[in-house]
């Protein structure tokens, strides 16, 4: 019997999760379907804010504008330059990724408030920026189509299976990828920043850059989450990226702890469950407009504050209350 | 020239109001290390108040005395009833370092979501208590009103009021003393906990004032003040956060830079300005420009 490295175990794990998804999108119908390419891409997104808050202890607000920076390169790569969707999604990350290297090297050095400010300036602002470009077609957003599913796959394959695939795909090597950096060297120094700058400083380590690498790499992740989102609706335009899109991926990623990669599934299982229940709510018991619509919104920030107060480093917190002391200093993963 | 004195009025009108938004976070700064997000769902949920006084009494000022202690109600009971039991219940683990800023943006969210659930999601309008049309100067109009002035002037008595309370009474030395140095301040006899709440109150205030000097020259919607947040929070980033000289400071720089940019190159420069504003100081001078200590890096 041959002994498995744990990097090895990772790739098994991940092909073995694929091939369960493989299955069961076959067996579900094409709201399931659909649903569940938000599950991977949400959690994706989720991947990058717990890849930038839980490793390097760094809070951004800004997600949503850079999964725009990642939606709108994409949407422009296929509409303008007619591009291949997969070299698209490609581009969005490295723009994205590019974007949030420039960022970085100006905020990602500091921790504490200045970070989570300037990304919420950053979330604020760059949905109005896009108004004001022609080549971002203002309100109305640029269409982004995937095209439809290649002919092999036969009559029955639907576009809604098609989406599943493709998220599915790209999110399981992307969290892949994600995983296999967080278990290297890099991970560590990551673990060892957020944890003791001081001393992570005196052990030689570049804090501030490495903070700037970390970001960048979100960035990235979250550029790719940002055209798939846009795959998904078909289209991107400055409303698709609002700040509670931030908030959203924010609760998803203390409520799944964020100081491991292990949960993000609940995580974006977690924000697509949530319209649904406010929407079964609202139809049982009715209510005016303003209720509708803000009760998402009130959902998420209640899950928010009862993750924050009840179970702050994640729900496998409650369940290894024993070890509490340990369950942060080993480092998760 | 006449553009030139029209872009100096207007920058100190929308510069107070900005300055209102950096006083209430940093204030919020000194006493408790947090930026507090929730200052924009405080802030409008204040002037909802107000809103509401107004259509039942008739009177803008009452209205205004009610959002102004309703703000500083609702800050003192944010700080004892959830911030508190938050800083007591989150004491292991990484998450201890953004815990208080993600429970202040899950509070933002309740705050609009409430809102949004009593008054819905339409517009609102409160009218000034005095004219918003602009003065007459040599025959035309300028985009500088008799409310404008009023803007500028009630900021200046607050700013005035604050900096008496501060330097001048034992309350103020608590308040200061706190901020700059808590266990001292705790070894000295001084209630930390109920000042901090004191400061949370104050800003609360200055919230409330801030949205009743706001919406008469915008409209009322549970968003109506994110923008307005993020505004103060480049203020007071400037101002080097821990000063309440530096947000006034800090804020009326970026009122003049975003007016007279909007003024003379486009009138779509609000946001960029703003952002390179804030981009450039965090490179420059990170620990703010009034701050004499060095760089703040952590």
């Amino acid at each position: 019997m041959l002994k498995l490295t744990a990097s090895k175990k990772r790739l098994l794990f991940f092909i073995l999760l694929g091939w369960v998804l493989l299955l069961v999108g076959d067996r579900v119908g094409e709201l399931r379907q659909y649903q569940g390419s938000f599950v991977a891409m949400y959690s994706l997104a989720i991947a990058s804010i717990i890849l930038l808050t839980g490793y390097s202890g760094q809070l951004s607000l800004g997600h949503s504008a850079l999964m725009a920076v990642g939606a709108y390169t994409g949407a422009l790569s296929i509409n303008s330059a007619h591009l291949n969707p997969v070299l698209a999604l490609v581009l969005a990350t490295l723009v994205a990724g590019l974007f949030g290297l420039i960022l970085g090297f100006a905020v990602a050095r500091f921790s504490g408030p200045y970070l989570a400010g300037t990304t919420l300036a950053l979330a604020v602002s760059l949905p109005t920026l896009a108004n004001q470009f022609p080549i971002l077609g203002g309100e109305q957003g640029v269409v982004f189509d995937v095209g439809a599913p290649p002919a092999r796959f036969g009559e029955s394959f639907s576009q809604y299976k098609w989406f599943f695939w493709i998220t599915c795909l790209v999110a399981l090597i992307m969290i892949w990828m994600i995983s296999n950096l967080l278990s290297s060297r890099y991970g560590r120094t990551f673990r060892s920043i957020r944890d003791n700058q001081t001393a992570a400083s005196l052990a030689g380590l570049n804090a501030g850059s490495l903070k700037v690498v970390a970001f960048a790499v979100s960035a990235g992740v979250a550029g790719l989450a940002g055209g798939l989102l846009v795959m998904l609706i078909s289209g991107v335009s400055p409303s698709a990226f609002p700040l509670s899109l931030s908030f959203s991926l924010l609760t998803g990623a203390v409520v799944t702890g964020v100081y491991s990669l292990k949960g993000v599934m609940l995580g974006g299982l977690v924000l697509v469950a949530i319209p649904e229940i406010a929407d079964s709510i609202t139809t049982r018991i009715g209510g005016s407009e303003g209720f509708t619509a803000t009760l998402p919104g009130f959902l998420v920030s209640a899950l928010l504050i009862a993750a924050v107060m009840f179970a702050p480093n994640g729900p496998g917190q409650i369940f290894r209350k024993s070890n509490k002391q340990d369950n942060h200093t080993e480092g998760n993963k | 020239m006449l553009k030139f004195i029209t872009a100096i009025l207007t920058s100190l009108a929308t510069g107070s109001i900005y300055a209102l938004m950096s006083t209430a976070l940093v204030l919020v700064w000194r006493s408790t290390r947090v930026i507090n997000f929730a200052q924009a769902g405080q802030a409008v949920l204040t002037t909802y108040i107000g809103y509401e006084v107004i259509v039942r009494s008739g009177s803008y000022w009452v209205g205004l005395i009610a959002a102004i202690i309703s703000g500083a109600v609702i800050g003192a009971v944010i700080d004892r009833f959830f911030m508190r039991p938050i800083f007591k219940r989150v004491t292991t683990g990484p998450i201890v370092m953004i815990a208080p800023v993600v429970a202040t943006l899950g509070l933002l969210g309740i705050v609009q979501a409430i809102i949004g659930f009593k008054w819905g999601l339409s517009y609102q309008t409160i009218t000034a208590p005095v004219s918003t049309d602009g003065y007459r100067v040599f025959g035309s109009v300028i985009a500088f009103s008799p409310f404008n002035l009023m803007v500028l002037v009630s900021v200046t008595i607050t700013m005035i009021l604050l900096t008496i309370l501060f330097q001048k009474t034992n309350i103020g030395l608590a308040l200061r003393a706190s901020a700059h140095s808590p266990e001292i301040a705790k070894l000295s006899g001084i209630k930390v906990d109920g000042v901090r709440t004191l400061g949370w109150a104050l800003a609360g205030a200055a919230g409330g004032l801030a949205g009743m000097l706001f919406v008469p020259s915008s409209y009322l919607y549970p968003n109506a003040m994110d923008v307005l947040l993020v505004f103060g929070f480049i203020a007071a980033v400037i101002g080097g956060l821990d000063s309440l000289f530096g947000a006034v400071a800090g804020a009326m720089i970026l009122g003049f830079a975003i007016n007279f940019a909007t003024t003379y190159i486009s009138s779509k420069l609000v946001f960029p300005m703003a952002f390179i504003i804030l981009i450039l100081v965090l490179l420059i001078k990170p620990g703010g420009i009034f701050s004499a200590q060095k760089g703040r890096k952590d």
